[in-house]
This record gives C-alpha cells, sequence and structure tokens, in this order.
C-alpha cells in the first residue's frame, strides 16, 4: 500500500485515553512529585551523582542524547529548504513537532537538574557573560531555539486547529498565520543556526574535560561530529517517529519519502564514520581500538551499530523496503545515543576511583520526562494535523469533523458567501 | 619564610606597577605579577594534619569537623574540608609520601573558562580563583573539567554551593596568611608570590639536587601553570598529580571555539547567508504553494 504523503492529518479517529497513555501519564505525574522531592532534599538524595561524576542521566541522556534525536526539524528542515528535497516537506510537522517536544522536556529537566535554578537571570546580564563557555552558549542557544523557531514552526498547526474550532475568530488566527508567513524565512534562517551551535557545542562541553575522555572520543573535532550526529539521528528518529505512527495508528505509508529518508541518513552516516575514522587515523590514536578494553568494546558497538544502520538504510531505499527502513533507523538511533553518551558517562574516566549508576529516583525522573513528552505527542498528533496522509485521509478527516445535524445525521455546511 | 602585611603590600604595589606597564604577553600565559601561591614540599611533610584542621576551622565549618579533620583528610576534598593531607604508599611499601591537596589555583583555568556566569573568577590581582554564589547555576561544570578534580559541590540541601580553596581570601584581606601554611610546624606549606615561591623551590631543588623527583617543580609549567606548587621526592604521578602538558586547557582545547565565536562574527555572517537563502527558496515555495492550492482546492499547510 503506498499513496503519496499530500497533507498532515489529524488522527481523528482514534482515542485519546488509552491504556498506555494513562501509563505514560502516571510515569509523568510520578516524576513531577519526585522532582519536587529533590528541589527539598537536594541532588545528592534524589540522584546516583557524586563529586567525580557530577552530571548524571539527566544531562548525559535526556540532554545530550535525546536532543540529537530531537534534530529532525534541524536535519531534515535543511535538507528541504536548503537543498530543495521537497516531497520531505510532508513530514515537517512531524519533525518540527518531535524536536519541540524532545528540547522542551529536556530543558525542564534542565531545571531539575541544575543546583541553583533561581540564578539563571544571569542569562539577562550580559556583563556576566563568559562569552567563551560552551555551555553558556548551551545555556543561551537551547532556550532560544525551543522558545522562538521551534515554536513559531509549530504555530501554524495550532492555528489551523483553532481556526477549525473557534470559526468565530479566524480572522485573527489568519491574521496570525499571515505574520508567521511574512517573517517564516527569518526564523527558518534562525532554526538552522541555532541547533548547529548548541549542538556543536555539546561536544564542546568535553573538550574541557581534557584527558578525562577517552582518546578515541576526545578530538578537536568533537563539535563537529556531535553535530554530525544530530544529523543522522534527527533523520533517523523521524523516520522511526513515522515508522511508529503506521504500526500503532496503521498510518499509510508513503514508501518514496520514507526511502529518501533513509537514503539521506544513510550518506549522513558514512560520511560520519569517515571523518570519524580520519580523525582517529590522523591523530594516531587508532590502534587504541584494537586494545582489549571496555572503551574498544564500546567504540567497535557504536561503530557497528552506525555501519549496520546505514547499510540496511541503503539497501531500505533499494528495495522500497519498509521493515528495513525501520530497522536502519533503530540502529542509526542507538548507535548515535551510543556515540553521545560515552563521552561523558562510559568513557569519562575521573582521576579519582568513583563510580556511577543512576539511582531509582534519577532514572524515574529520566523517564518520567521522556514519558511526559510521548504523551504530549500522542495527544497533539490525534487533535491537530501533524503526520502525513494521503489526500482522501484528509477528505475523509474534514468530512468526519464536519458537524451534523443531530437528528437527521446530515451535514451542516456552511457556504461562504459567493463572490 | 615570614608572611607580612609589608610583604603582601609591596608586593601589590610591584604587581600595580607592573600591570600598567606595557605589555606585549598574553593574558592567559602569564600570571599575574602579584599572583599569590602556595608551595608544598612532601619531602618536608609529616603528615600532622594540622594544615587541614586549620583549614577546617578557618572556613567555618563545623567544630566536629574540624575535630574529624584528620579521618575527614583520607576521603580527600569534601565540602567541609578544601585542603586535604593524604599518604601515599608505594605496592611494595617501599616508597611513602604524604600529599596535600587544595585548589591549584591555575595561571588559566579550566573551571574559570568553563563558567558561563563567571561565578567561578579570577581575582586580577591575586590571581586567587573564587567561587561568587550570586552567579553560580550550580550546573557542576567546573567539577568535570578540572584536571586536578578540587571544586567540590553540596549534594544535600536545596540551596547547594561549590566549595573549594579560596587561599583563605577573608584572611588575607585581614592581612593574614592563608590558615594551611601560617600552622604548618615544618615549612612543607609556605605562602607567598608565585614569583617568590619558585625561586624558593629551585633553591631547594638546586640545594639537594638528589632529593626531588624529576628535579623540577610541579605547577611552574603545568597547564600553563598553577599558583600553587610542588615538590616531592615520589614522582609527582604517582601523587595523583596528573600529567599534564605546558599549553594551558583553555588555550589548547577551546582554540576554535574561541575563533568561531569571537564578537559573534561567524554566527552572524552564518545567518545573513542562510536568511539569504531561504529567502529565496521561500518566495519559490510560495508560487509552488499557490499553484497546489489551484490544483487540489485546499488551503496550503505551513
Amino acid at each position: 500500500m503506498n499513496r503519496q504523503w499530500q497533507r498532515s492529518v489529524p488522527l481523528f479517529e482514534r482515542p485519546v485515553l488509552t491504556r498506555p497513555f494513562a501509563v505514560l501519564c502516571g510515569l509523568g505525574a510520578i516524576a513531577a512529585v519526585l522532582a519536587l522531592y529533590r528541589e527539598a532534599a537536594g541532588l545528592g538524595p534524589a540522584s546516583g551523582m557524586n563529586d567525580a561524576y557530577a552530571w548524571g542521566v539527566w544531562k548525559t541522556f535526556n540532554i545530550m542524547v535525546l536532543t540529537g534525536l530531537g534534530s529532525g526539524s534541524f536535519a531534515i528542515g535543511i535538507a528541504v529548504w536548503i537543498f530543495g528535497q521537497h516531497r520531505l516537506h510532508a513530514v515537517m510537522r512531524t519533525a518540527v513537532l518531535s524536536s519541540f517536544l524532545t528540547y522542551a522536556s529536556g530543558l525542564a529537566l534542565l531545571g531539575v537538574d541544575v543546583g541553583r535554578p533561581w540564578n539563571f537571570f544571569s542569562i539577562l546580564l550580559p556583563w556576566r557573560w563568559n562569552a567563551h563557555s560552551p555551555m553558556l552558549e548551551i545555556a543561551f542557544c537551547m532556550p532560544l531555539y525551543t522558545a522562538v523557531p521551534l515554536l513559531i514552526e509549530n504555530l501554524p498547526v495550532l492555528l489551523e486547529f483553532l481556526g477549525k474550532r473557534l470559526p468565530r475568530f479566524s480572522f485573527a488566527f489568519d491574521a496570525a498565520e499571515s505574520t508567521i508567513r511574512r517573517v517564516f524565512p527569518f526564523v527558518l534562517a534562525l532554526g538552522f543556526l541555532l541547533p548547529a551551535m548548541h549542538q556543536s557545542s555539546l561536544g564542546a562541553l568535553m573538550l574541557l574535560a581534557g584527558e578525562q575522555v577517552h582518546p578515541l572520543w576526545q578530538s578537536p573535532l568533537l563539535p563537529l561530529l556531535y553535530v554530525g550526529a544530530a544529523g543522522y539521528m534527527g533523520f533517523a528518529f523521524v523516520t522511526f517517529i513515522l515508522l511508529m505512527a503506521h504500526l500503532v495508528w496503521e498510518r499509510p505509508l508513503d514508501m518514496e519519502v520514507l526511502c529518501s529518508l533513509s537514503r539521506i541518513a544513510a550518506g549522513v552516516a558514512a560520511v560520519w564514520l569517515g571523518v570519524r575514522t580520519m580523525d582517529l587515523l590522523l591523530r594516531r590514536v587508532i590502534l587504541l581500538a584494537f586494545a582489549p578494553t571496555q572503551a574498544a568494546l564500546l567504540f567497535w558497538i557504536e561503530t557497528s551499530l552506525l555501519a549496520a544502520g546505514a547499510i540496511v538504510a541503503l539497501s531500505a531505499a533499494r528495495r522500497n523496503n519498509a521493515r528495513r527502513a525501520f530497522v536502519a533507523s533503530l540502529l542509526l538511533c542507538v548507535g548515535g545515543m551510543l556515540y553521545r553518551f560515552d563521552p561523558t558517562t562510559m568513557v569519562y574516566r575521573p582521576g579519582f576511583n568513583a563510580s556511577y549508576f543512576p539511582s531509582l529516583i534519577e532514572l524515574a525522573i529520566a523517564v518520567g520526562f521522556v514519558a511526559a513528552a510521548v504523551a504530549a505527542f500522542c495527544v497533539v498528533v490525534k487533535f491537530t494535523a501533524v503526520l502525513p496522509a494521503p489526500l482522501d485521509a484528509w477528505f475523509e478527516a474534514e468530512t468526519a469533523q464536519t458537524p451534523r445535524n443531530p437528528r437527521t445525521g446530515q451535514l451542516v455546511i456552511e457556504y461562504a458567501a459567493a463572490d | 619564610m615570614n608572611f607580612t602585611r609589608r610583604h603582601l603590600l609591596t608586593g601589590a604595589a610591584a604587581g600595580a606597577s607592573l600591570a600598567l606597564a606595557p605589555t606585549t604577553a598574553h593574558a592567559e600565559a602569564e600570571a599575574a605579577p602579584g599572583a599569590l601561591g602556595l608551595l608544598y614540599d612532601a619531602t618536608a611533610c609529616v603528615g600532622c594534619q594540622a594544615c587541614v584542621s586549620a583549614c577546617v576551622e578557618a572556613n567555618h565549618a563545623p567544630q566536629s569537623a574540624s575535630l574529624d579533620a584528620a579521618r575527614a583528610s583520607e576521603r580527600g576534598l569534601t565540602t567541609e574540608a578544601r585542603s586535604s593531607v593524604k599518604l601515599y604508599v608505594s605496592a611494595d611499601g617501599s616508597e611513602r609520601s604524604f600529599v596535600k591537596q587544595q585548589c591549584m589555583h591555575c595561571v588559566d583555568p579550566a573551571c574559570v573558562a568553563s563558567c558561563m556566569f563567571r561565578a567561578l573568577n579570577k581575582d586580577p590581582q591575586t590571581g586567587v580563583v573564587r567561587w561568587e554564589p550570586s552567579r553560580c547555576v550550580g550546573c557542576r561544570y567546573c567539577e568535570i573539567v578540572c584536571p586536578f578534580h578540587v571544586p567540590r559541590f553540596e549534594w544535600q540541601g536545596f540551596n547547594p554551593r561549590i566549595v573549594k580553596c579560596e587561599l583563605c581570601s577573608p584572611r588575607l584581606a585581614a592581612g593574614l596568611q592563608p590558615a594551611c601554611s601560617s600552622v604548618c610546624p615544618t615549612h612543607a606549606v609556605v605562602f607567598g608570590q608565585r614569583r617568590a615561591l619558585l625561586s624558593t623551590a629551585h633553591q631547594r631543588v638546586a640545594a639537594h639536587p638528589g632529593s626531588y623527583s624529576e628535579g623540577r617543580v610541579y605547577g611552574e609549567h603545568e597547564a600553563g601553570g598553577t599558583q600553587a606548587l610542588y615538590l616531592s621526592h615520589t614522582a609527582f604521578g604517582k601523587l595523583g598529580l596528573p600529567l599534564l602538558s605546558a599549553e594551558s586547557i583553555p588555550a589548547k582545547r577551546l582554540k576554535w571555539q574561541k575563533r568561531i565565536y569571537s564578537y559573534l562574527a561567524a554566527p552572524a555572517v552564518a545567518y545573513a547567508l542562510l536568511a539569504g537563502v531561504l529567502v529565496k527558496r521561500w518566495r519559490s515555495h510560495q508560487v509552488h504553494e499557490v499553484h497546489e492550492e489551484v490544483t487540489t482546492g485546499l488551503r496550503p499547510q505551513l
């Protein structure tokens, strides 16, 4: 079944309150309560962090790793808007929503993670800035990216929804949309510049850790490799979401779009692997990958996941095979996640004896914030036109959502005044 | 060596006059002329822990913590003990040495480079690295980047602090020397200006060339130089002092980052280019949208 994705359509026929949704909300609620406990008791009782491993999963997973997955809006946006891949327009709404939710959830958790969040107002006082700190760059760019380009790119979906629900005020929503259209290219430019900056700065964070990060990872190219990883992870994660929507909600697939997503993801991953290999050769540390160490094992797990992901993605694109595209997206996501997780945790070697494993509360909070984002995604796609669908699904949804006369069951159609 | 208020004042005056003189050297590569520091000589240390007790007391930690300092010291630096003295014993027991740990007050510190709102900052005159509570967000990046693993975070409570040696800044302001050096019975911990301490250290090495490891002063060049200096008969690496190159960590690691973000010039140019391309793309997209609206009769979706 291959029908061209032409319009985004709400999943109007699906119930919102399902059991998995309740579970997700429950996890989110538990996390919210535990976050309050953390605020009162401090980070020590609530987490497994210590002075050697001062960063736990909240930063190293929810921010470092998950915002990589949330780079769909950045990566696919560049393919669509800069490189003119017009067919991929169909998935942009899915991409911007997933990006917004991953970033928003990550940033909210960051507020729980930092010890003295009330001092964050210093971000408004330029004379306090340390312009060379990668952390300042992130603290500045990430919230700005979420609050401006990502929010504005998501607004048309909301305005479209509101326009339908509140037809009396549609003039206001139309005016808002036309304002957005007027500034849209400038918003898009910001939406590509800011992630390039903060995704690279996430890599630059670990530069200052110097020799504490294993030489297979510690490299002057770390910022570039982090952005590159965000590239293929963004493609792979949006592919994954679309295929999950197909599996869970039986959305029709557009194999042409999925194949081109897979092809580009494979290309980016292949170039990325090439750059990383060159980096290891030029820094003359490649032999460390053949030493019998845990770091070398991790390196090979990362590399083989990504290489396999690229190969499977390519074959999925050649053979028009959705199953392979799914496997490939998973491999690329997990490979990229591991690459972005390792330097901060697995191959981070603080100078003194200490170990870190997230505590139960810490894990529950991390999982809960992710669950809240997933729950939000499920709600939003059911009410608003986010997921791509063929044209007939659009008409079906329109007809189903048009008000009916309760007695006769007939459609109530208001005709606009004739010209 | 006795350190008096006059030493400090004359040092500061000399520092001020030098600071006014034109200089071509990079600020990040050289210590301030009036940079203060500590010299720790492991060959003279008897491990009495007097310095640790004095440190805990001077920093207003609870009395119980002060009494317990010796035991606390075994755990290394904590939020109560800003310095520690540990015993190193080699595997075969033939080699032993005490080693004191506290903030190294690097000449170009990684923690200061990492700190986004300059909560950790370096005093321009004395070079002491201090922590300012009103600016710290508690991100703990300083703990990740410090090559000496010095900053400690208060993991308990809702109002945590970053705790590290600040060279007893309040005592310095009162004309006193730091607590640790003031009580050391063997002059194993000496306080003074970095330049003076360096020459003292070199004199000690020259006087007893055989008794010092590697015949050098640790901290003279490590990571761009530190204001706490070490002498030892045991290899520095064994005492937990990391082997670091002479280039400071920020200079070495943030070279490109600094260039790319200087005056935000590169991001501004990138933005202008992106916006230029996108304005063009957006126009052709709108033409495409109109075309689609005509063929399908549906309002375009952004």
